[in-house]
């Protein structure tokens, strides 16, 4: 850019000019500044649906029921790798903003880490309080997706958010509804209602973050 | 400068993008220099020249914290440069409106 013309001074600008110049300004702020979930909400889609769907390949038909196999620990490695994917992604929407909404970020994104630290550490105790493999496979199924659910709810709280509102409801809603659906069908639940409904907010954010 | 003059340091072009950029930012919050230049546009000269205006006026902050490589520079607008550009809103909206056909 030409310095001596970038610099404006001396430049004629009439009000009409100026109305354009703020409205622009102020449509390009407006995007540049809005979080997006997209990215995020794919990763979970994906590990929603492929994750949960593995799981309950694994686990249907087991006579008794003794809990999935290392796929669980494919399914968690793909939750896990989603929260960070959504950090990055987040991280990246803020590149360059600091300040009050910047801590409020990061402690966000902290939210769900501690959720799901603290989800594990609640089966453990509740593996040692000896409750059944079965009990346990509900649990491991449905906390992350009321963590999830949470997250998203707080995300909407924080940003004003009201389609991810209605997203973390639902999810919470999944979580309960796919709990009833014992040790194996909770999976199958979680893998559709959840993953698809990640997905379906990933296809129409971009028309949501247009209106 | 009187209620229906608008206010000259807002009123060109790169200052007038850098105030109403800022101002969108949530409350408490700042932004890096080269973000701002990266959405505004200018070589960091001429940046550097509309900033210091805006800053002898009042209307912005610039903070730099670290040094060396790590050193970022952060833009903020002040509370003076929000009223600033509701006044100059106002304003333009008042000659916009005058400006049209009955």
């Amino acid at each position: 850019m030409n310095d001596s013309a970038g610099t404006g001074e001396g430049t004629k600008m009439d009000v009409q000019e100026a109305a354009s110049i703020m409205q622009e300004a102020r449509d390009r702020a407006g995007r540049e500044f809005r979080l997006s979930h997209r990215a995020s909400f794919i990763v979970w889609g994906l590990a929603l649906l492929l994750g949960y769907g593995t799981m309950w390949l694994t686990v249907r038909g087991q006579r008794p029921f003794h809990g999935p196999s290392p796929a669980a620990f494919a399914a968690v490695t793909l939750l896990a790798t989603g929260s960070a994917f959504a950090a990055i992604t987040q991280a990246r929407a803020e590149s360059g903003v600091g300040g009050a909404s910047a801590l409020r970020r990061r402690i966000h994104s902290l939210s769900l880490v501690v959720g799901l630290g603290g989800m594990f550490a609640l089966e453990g105790a509740l593996s040692r309080a000896g409750a059944s493999r079965a009990v346990i496979g509900v649990f491991e199924a449905a906390a992350p997706i009321l963590v999830a659910g949470l997250f998203y709810l707080a995300s909407s709280a924080l940003w004003l958010d009201w389609p991810v509102s209605g997203l973390g409801i639902w999810l919470v809603a999944v979580a309960a509804a796919a709990a009833y659906a014992g040790p194996v069908g909770v999976w199958a639940v979680g893998a559709l209602a959840g993953g698809l409904a990640f997905l379906l907010m990933a296809a129409v954010e971009p028309w949501l973050r247009r209106a | 400068m009187s209620d229906d003059e608008l206010d000259p340091v807002i009123h060109a072009p790169a200052r007038l993008r850098i105030v109403v950029t800022l101002a969108a930012l949530g409350d408490g919050d700042n932004l890096s220099f080269t973000r701002l230049q990266e959405l505004i546009g200018l070589t960091p000269g001429n940046l550097i020249t509309h900033l210091r205006k805006l800053e002898d006026a009042g209307y912005v902050t610039t903070n730099k914290n670290g040094s060396g490589v790590t050193a970022r520079t952060s833009v903020a607008i002040t509370h003076s440069g929000q009223a600033a550009l509701e006044h100059y809103t106002a304003v333009l909206r008042r000659l916009l409106d005058s400006a049209q056909p009955q």
